[in-house]
């Protein structure tokens, strides 16, 4: 609004109508809806945002937040220096990249198969008993996975036996776990993600199935060239959105799955588990510093992804 | 053409065996634990697991509930408890702000949206929120802690939101004109029309609640306030400790480990109820997040 030109008394009070308060009041109903949702966020969200100094101290209860030592940036230094950080990232890292690999292409390609599926009865049975493990916690997960690989009753051991191999005493083995975590990341989310593919091809022009047949395309190439060019743009909002969660490790699924069992701790420690941890060994500070690292890393990826994806999405970001 | 018609069949016959496959794969360990959780303890430690029950006995939920059947059933309640409060409070906070962000005339309705994003953007991590949980809000060791952390999710709300803007602004400008404030509106008018949201947004609180364990895990001490899934990961935990051989024998010994059989009769306890619900709930996910996925 022009200020120095001088306007009708009217008009002035059309624009202080239009005020902030004027807004709140008039739409006091709403906004009072929305408060409650506002507050969690306050509590839970906002307020943390001021223990982030603890990053940058050495926190000590005594002293509070603000008033423990100041240090910069000695918790960071600290937990590159001390070879977790390194570790920690690059299993985060390495789970989370083939648990999104693996998560496109065996959703994907169960979409596209339950779509070449004509039995209805087949069809609804056998989509319902992939949506199972969508419905269970990562602790019954880990129950599972220890009927699997126990070493003395497990499921696994005794194909080894059947097979004439020597069994293996797989919890004290930490080789295997990071592949075992990532399929079973894979295990739990793939009927749930394969319905969101559903969705996308339930959308596909039917007319274009029916001319590629015409032209005598066979099924293989109509889902080759036709249903997976389809679906790639789902394909990469979906993985632009994971993208984004990189740095974030599943800490329910790593716990759920090897609890804190410390020989296999190296290989399947995550930054999520780690801060866990470090809260009780290394302190506030540092683990909080961690902490915030992971944040920023992760605002910094889901912005680009973001930024992506409005590439892809017609001008529509993730969020 | 024969060769196109063996590609399709062969496409076909491929798509049955390995849909069929991967659905045994994610209903085999399911079998797997029951079974075993109805097998007599003896032959499970000779033969190890299977999905055959082997010598069928209730022996295992006898015990159970012979030794911590009050246990269970206390946390059986906890966690009952958790969920019916949760998701009733966690449907009403989120359909309030999520009608509102819907309505088109509220001015600063980007702003309460953004506010909203932000947090799933960005957070201050673990440390600070445990904090300020636990010293100032005194969420350590009491149900409200199961409950008030997670009773708000920005997904959910952003699902909702799409539904209330769905609809009609002329049904709810016919309200208006007969007086109704807007509550009134969300309350008679948004909410009968968005039964399918509803209820999908309400299944994945529940889930949410009843499979929780991470609340439990950083604020619950006291035995008498563990849900369902804590306990569960309770025993299951000491195993893993110890089936990793770090722990000396001489204390393990000391320690006694939960037999095989009452390990898989707590799992079937614990997911007792989803195994129940879960054929009949599932076709509303797959509705609601069909048309969730369609609208975005």
């Amino acid at each position: 609004m022009n200020s120095n030109v001088e306007q009708p008394p009217s008009l002035v009070r059309e624009i202080k109508k239009k005020g902030f308060l004027y807004e709140i009041k008039k739409h006091r109903i709403l906004y009072l809806m929305s408060v409650p949702a506002l507050i969690v966020l306050i509590m839970f969200s906002y307020i943390p945002f001021a223990g982030i100094w603890m990053a940058f101290t050495d926190f000590n209860v005594v002293d509070g937040i603000y008033g423990s030592k100041f240090v910069g940036l000695d918790n960071f230094k600290f937990f590159f220096e001390n070879g977790m950080g390194w570790k920690v990232t690059y299993n985060t890292l390495f789970i989370n990249f083939f648990g999104i690999i693996l998560g496109i292409i065996v959703p994907v390609t169960l979409a596209i198969l339950l779509h070449e599926v004509r039995g209805v009865a087949f069809k609804k049975m056998t989509q319902s008993m992939m949506f199972f493990p969508y419905f269970i916690s990562w602790i019954v997960v880990g129950a599972i996975i220890y009927g699997i690989f126990s070493t003395d009753v497990g499921i696994a051991n005794q194909l080894l036996k059947a097979l004439g191999a020597d069994p293996i005493r797989w919890y004290s083995e930490p080789k295997y776990w990071k592949a075992i975590i990532i399929i079973a990341s894979v295990w739990k989310w793939s009927g749930y993600s394969s319905i969101i593919y559903l969705a996308a091809m339930a959308n596909f022009d039917e007319s274009l199935y029916e001319s590629a047949k015409v032209d005598g395309a066979n099924k293989l190439q109509r889902i080759l060239f036709l249903t997976v060019p389809m679906l790639k743009p789902t394909m990469i909002i979906l993985t632009l959105m994971s993208v984004g969660r990189i740095f974030y490790g599943d800490f329910g699924m790593i716990y759920g799955i090897v609890g804190n069992n410390p020989v296999l701790a190296d290989e399947v420690t995550v930054i999520d588990t780690y801060v866990y941890q470090s809260m009780r060994t290394l302190g506030f500070s540092y683990s909080t510093a961690i902490g915030l690292l992971q944040s920023v890393m992760g605002l910094i990826l889901v912005t680009l992804a973001n930024r992506s994806a409005k590439k892809f999405n017609d001008g529509e970001g993730l969020f | 053409m024969v060769e196109k018609s063996f590609v399709d069949k062969l496409v076909t016959t491929l798509a049955y065996a390995l849909v069929g496959c991967f659905a045994i794969a994610c209903l085999y360990p399911l079998v797997m634990v029951v079974s075993v959780s109805f097998s007599s303890e003896r032959e499970i430690a000779r033969h190890g697991y299977s999905i055959i029950p082997q010598a069928l006995s209730l022996d295992t939920y006898r015990y159970i509930f012979a030794n911590s059947g009050a246990r269970i059933l206390r946390s059986y309640g906890v966690t009952i408890f958790v969920t019916v409060a949760g998701t009733i409070g966690a449907l009403l906070i989120t359909s309030m702000i999520a009608y509102a962000i819907s309505i088109r005339k509220l001015k600063y309705r980007n702003v309460l949206a953004f506010v909203c994003n932000f947090t799933i953007i960005f957070s201050a991590g673990l440390i600070p929120w445990y904090i300020v949980s636990v010293n100032y809000y005194g969420l350590k060791n009491s149900t409200i802690a199961l409950i008030l952390p997670s009773i708000f999710s920005v997904w959910n709300m952003f699902l909702m939101r799409t539904y209330f803007a769905a609809i009609s602004p002329s049904l709810y400008e016919a309200a208006e004109i007969d007086g109704a404030n807007h509550f009134t509106i969300f309350w008679r008018v948004a909410l009968p029309l968005s039964k399918t949201p509803l209820l999908t947004v309400g299944l994945m609180y529940a889930l949410q609640y009843w499979n929780d364990w991470w609340n439990a895990l950083i604020f619950i001490n006291d035995k008498d306030l563990f849900p369902l899934q804590y306990y569960l990961y309770n025993i299951l935990s000491n195993v893993n400790a110890i089936s990793s051989g770090r722990i000396p024998s001489g204390a393990a010994s000391g320690i006694t480990l939960p037999a095989e059989t009452v390990k898989m009769a707590v799992t079937v306890i614990t997911i007792g109820p989803i195994i129940f619900l879960y054929p009949f709930i599932q076709k509303y996910f797959v509705q609601g997040v069909m048309t969730g996925a369609l609208k975005e």
